[in-house]
């Protein structure tokens, strides 16, 4: 067994709780930031010094303010964050920043901001959104150029100081680089990491100096990676920001190779370039495959790109309640490949309706 | 029960509809372009070029209404796309897979050849994109943009201080947007964008709706209500897809004159009036009897929808350079109705202005909530009943929530 996942399981099952730095007095500790959505642009939080947290949801512990704030409309996993928050689950905040990755996230926003407003005894932290756009437009480029300086001129008035951009962009950047590595051990055939660990491999609760310590000896010890020879599943549509699904498919025997939501490999793939608040810009102006921000044929294409690449037998969409971009995606994405392909619609969050996978697959059990 | 129209306007405002559509499917038909696009998109620039265009949501409540939704529905899941998603856009989706598009309602909704909707929500970007799949129609996008601190009285700003209830970002964005629109437009149908004609819709369309808004402020001070929801609801929304037309302006100020008529003779939806309710939330359009329900019995009348409000609060805008106060019109205008502090402090004060006794609250299981809203009218004293259901969906109608409204407007507005 590889000393480093097992590190990077053990911080991996951390995430969500409070760093050991965030108790006790706010005077001489790291600034803690609270973060939500997949186009955060995470650089300007390193930049600015900024212990940064991707707030994620609990399908077991129950949402029943985040229901009553946000409605049922909204995606489960927003409504477990939202009630998390209001319980305290991530200790002390600083302050709460949210990227306009979808709509459940934009209405979380909303939520915090007119709580503040109306029901200050929540005691919730100042909330900060970040509205990074996505149409393949040069009017939406000056418009994410503008919104992200307007953040990082945010976070240098919160801290006091200057932005250390370079140094945090190469930092993330070589981040990028090992997780690309990592997630080739996936795609190997047998894959030497399984779904579930390529999870926590991915969302570890690390700064980025100590994660990509840990993913550099994780990859010095690939040869000592167990092997899984599971069939090899491709797994797309809603987020998973705990490993509940990805446990209970690979309970079945599967094993997933690959995946197009936000906790998975890094995306956007390639690095962030060099060229200040510019290149940032340029970089989340671009977000990657997601169900919520691409389009049908973007992502039917990255889908069939993927499966070859990740060597994927089975197609797996899932639709979670609540979230259901993923749903009007399938019936391109099935016609985009060449390998059997299974919509799982109306799911609840953190759960998996695996008889229909049964029935499409008997022999696979 | 079925509801009894009986206003002239909204009679000449349906007659209009049909002429209009009529004649909307004759100039298709001899070769002109035609546009289908989503209700909160700048029209305008439609209106001044003179692209014959239909409303997604008016269509989709016109199929509603012929209790046919869940045809349309079932065309959307033969293509193997969800039936419970978005309804409200896909029911007129559907019609883009009908075998028999003819068969449709008033001969069908003939395929457009431009798409325009925002993207706002994750559905609703995909329901058009996948329009835009259709053979020769294309989709052209609008962002949909949010900003983080907004002043809170929008209702007070929006009408010449637009700037500062919007913000730059937002204005900036849609207004280099539109103006990309416009020359796509010039591009692909070969017709002219004339700036005076420009002016001209823009100011047309402020007259209607300051007609809509003397209309408002006669509805809310007198007491019994000259009418319902019911009344007011096509005398408003037909005129507002035509506006930008003098018939749209025009019938809006008749619209005005028949209701102030009507106040100086005395007449009443419901003359033993009891309790003023405020309906929160899109049509039912299914059932549209359903608002005078309640009168007989308990002469409860539905004096509000936010549909006149709307018209009244949420689209007038002045200002020298009009692309920009185009722009101020859409930028935020769901936020007008669905975001809080806006949504929520102007039902407040719509509330106060109506003096309304009670509120029912439709809330569909989309993203846009209802806590705050309800949280908002609760705080200032008027009671609220929420109830459950899709306003273009029958199928999600369930029949006790007239009984549910029935007992709460006994034991609790009345009470
Ligand atoms: S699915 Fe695409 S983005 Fe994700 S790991 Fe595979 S190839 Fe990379
Ligand atoms: S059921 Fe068919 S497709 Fe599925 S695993 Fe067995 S052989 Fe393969």
């Amino acid at each position: 067994m590889s000393t480093a996942l097992a590190a990077l399981e053990e911080a991996y099952a951390r995430r969500g709780a409070p760093p050991a730095s965030s108790k006790g007095p706010t005077v001489n500790r790291t600034p803690v930031v609270g973060y939500v959505g997949a186009d955060m642009p995470v650089e300007l939080l390193t930049a600015a010094g900024i212990r940064a947290l991707r707030l994620t949801g609990d399908p077991d512990s129950g949402s029943q303010l985040g229901d009553r704030y946000l409605g049922r409309g909204v995606d489960p996993m927003a409504r477990s964050v939202l009630t998390r928050l209001l319980a305290g689950s991530f200790g002390d905040l600083d302050r709460i920043v949210v990227s306009h990755d979808c709509e459940a996230s934009l209405r979380l926003f909303y939520a915090l901001r007119e709580l503040r407003r109306v029901e200050p005894g929540t005691g919730l932290p100042e909330v900060y959104l970040v509205d990074i756009l996505h149409l393949p437009h040069r009017t939406t480029a000056r418009y994410n150029r503008r919104r992200i300086g307007e953040f990082a001129a945010r976070l240098e008035a919160w801290t006091g100081r200057p932005l250390d951009l370079a140094g945090a962009v190469a930092a993330h950047n070589e981040r990028r680089r090992l997780l690309a590595a990592a997630a080739e051990l996936r795609r190997a055939v047998p894959a030497r990491l399984t779904g579930r660990q390529f999870l926590a491999v991915a969302n570890a609760a690390l700064s980025v100096d100590e994660h990509i310590a840990l993913l550099e000896r994780l990859l010095a010890e690939a040869g000592r990676l167990e092997e899984h020879a599971g069939r090899r599943v491709f797994l797309s549509g809603s987020d998973h920001d705990t490993a509940h699904v990805y446990e209970a498919v690979e309970s079945e025997g599967y094993v997933i190779v690959g995946e197009d939501h936000s906790f998975g490999g890094p995306s956007p793939e390639g690095p962030v370039g060099a060229g200040g608040l510019d290149a940032l810009a340029e970089h989340y102006h671009y977000s990657g495959p997601t169900a919520h921000r691409a389009t049908v044929s973007e992502r039917a294409a990255h889908a069939a790109r993927a499966v070859r690449h990740c060597r994927a037998e089975l197609f797996f969409a899932y639709s979670r309640t609540g979230d259901e971009a993923p749903a009007w995606d399938f019936p391109a994405q099935r016609a985009a490949l060449d390998i059997p392909a299974l919509l799982l619609e109306r799911q609840d969050y953190g759960r998996a309706d695996l008889t229909a996978l049964r029935k499409e697959h008997p022999c696979a059990v | 029960m079925r509801s009894v129209k009986s206003l002239a306007t909204a009679a000449e405002a349906g007659r209009h509809q049909r002429e209009w559509f009529a004649d909307l499917r004759r100039r298709v038909a001899a070769g002109e372009p035609f546009a289908l696009l989503n209700a909160d998109v700048p029209h305008e620039i439609f209106r001044t070029m003179d692209i014959p265009y239909a409303v997604s949501q008016w269509w989709a409540s016109l199929v509603a209404a012929k209790q046919r939704s869940g045809h349309y529905l079932e065309l959307v899941r033969q293509r193997g796309y969800p039936d419970y998603s978005e309804q409200y856009n896909s029911v007129t989706l559907g019609s883009a897979f009908d075998p028999e598009p003819e068969a449709g309602p008033w001969g069908g909704l003939p395929r457009p050849d431009i798409v325009v909707g925002d993207a706002s929500g994750d559905v609703t970007r995909k329901v058009f994109d996948i329009w835009g799949h259709e053979p020769g129609v294309t989709f052209y996008p609008l962002e949909s943009a949010a900003e983080n601190e907004v002043p809170a009285n929008w209702w007070e700003l929006m009408p010449h201080r637009w700037e500062q209830a919007v913000g730059p970002a937002r204005l900036d964005l849609l207004t280099a947007e539109l103006e990309n629109l416009v020359r796509f437009l010039e591009t692909t149908t070969g017709r002219r964008f004339s700036e005076s004609r420009f002016r001209e819709v823009m100011a047309l369309v402020n007259e209607q709706e300051e007609w809509n808004r003397k209309t408002r402020a006669l509805i809310a001070r007198t007491r019994p209500a000259p009418l319902s929801v019911v009344d007011s609801i096509p005398s408003v929304m037909l005129p507002q897809w035509h506006r930008g037309t003098e018939w749209a302006r025009d019938i809006a100020k008749r619209f005005y004159e028949e209701v102030r008529d009507r106040v100086d003779a005395g007449q009443a939806a419901c003359p033993g009036e009891r309790a003023r309710l405020m309906w929160i939330g899109r049509g039912l359009w299914y059932d549209m009897g359903f608002y005078q329900r309640f009168q007989d019995e308990y002469g409860a009348v539905f004096v509000w929808s936010m549909y006149l409000a709307i018209a009244a609060d949420g689209y007038v805008r002045y200002g020298d350079d009009p692309m920009r106060a185009l722009a101020a019109r859409f930028a935020a205008f769901t936020d007008q109705l669905y975001t809080p502090p806006w949504s929520s402090e102007w039902y407040v004060k719509e509330a106060r202005l109506h003096g309304i006794d009670g509120v029912v609250h439709l809330v569909s299981d989309d993203p846009r909530g209802s806590y705050f809203t309800a949280r908002a009218l609760e705080a200032a004293g008027f009671p609220v009943i929420e109830i459950h259901a899709d306003n273009v969906d029958a199928r999600t109608f369930d029949d006790e929530v007239v009984k549910r409204v029935g007992q709460w407007l006994e034991n609790v507005v009345l009470a």
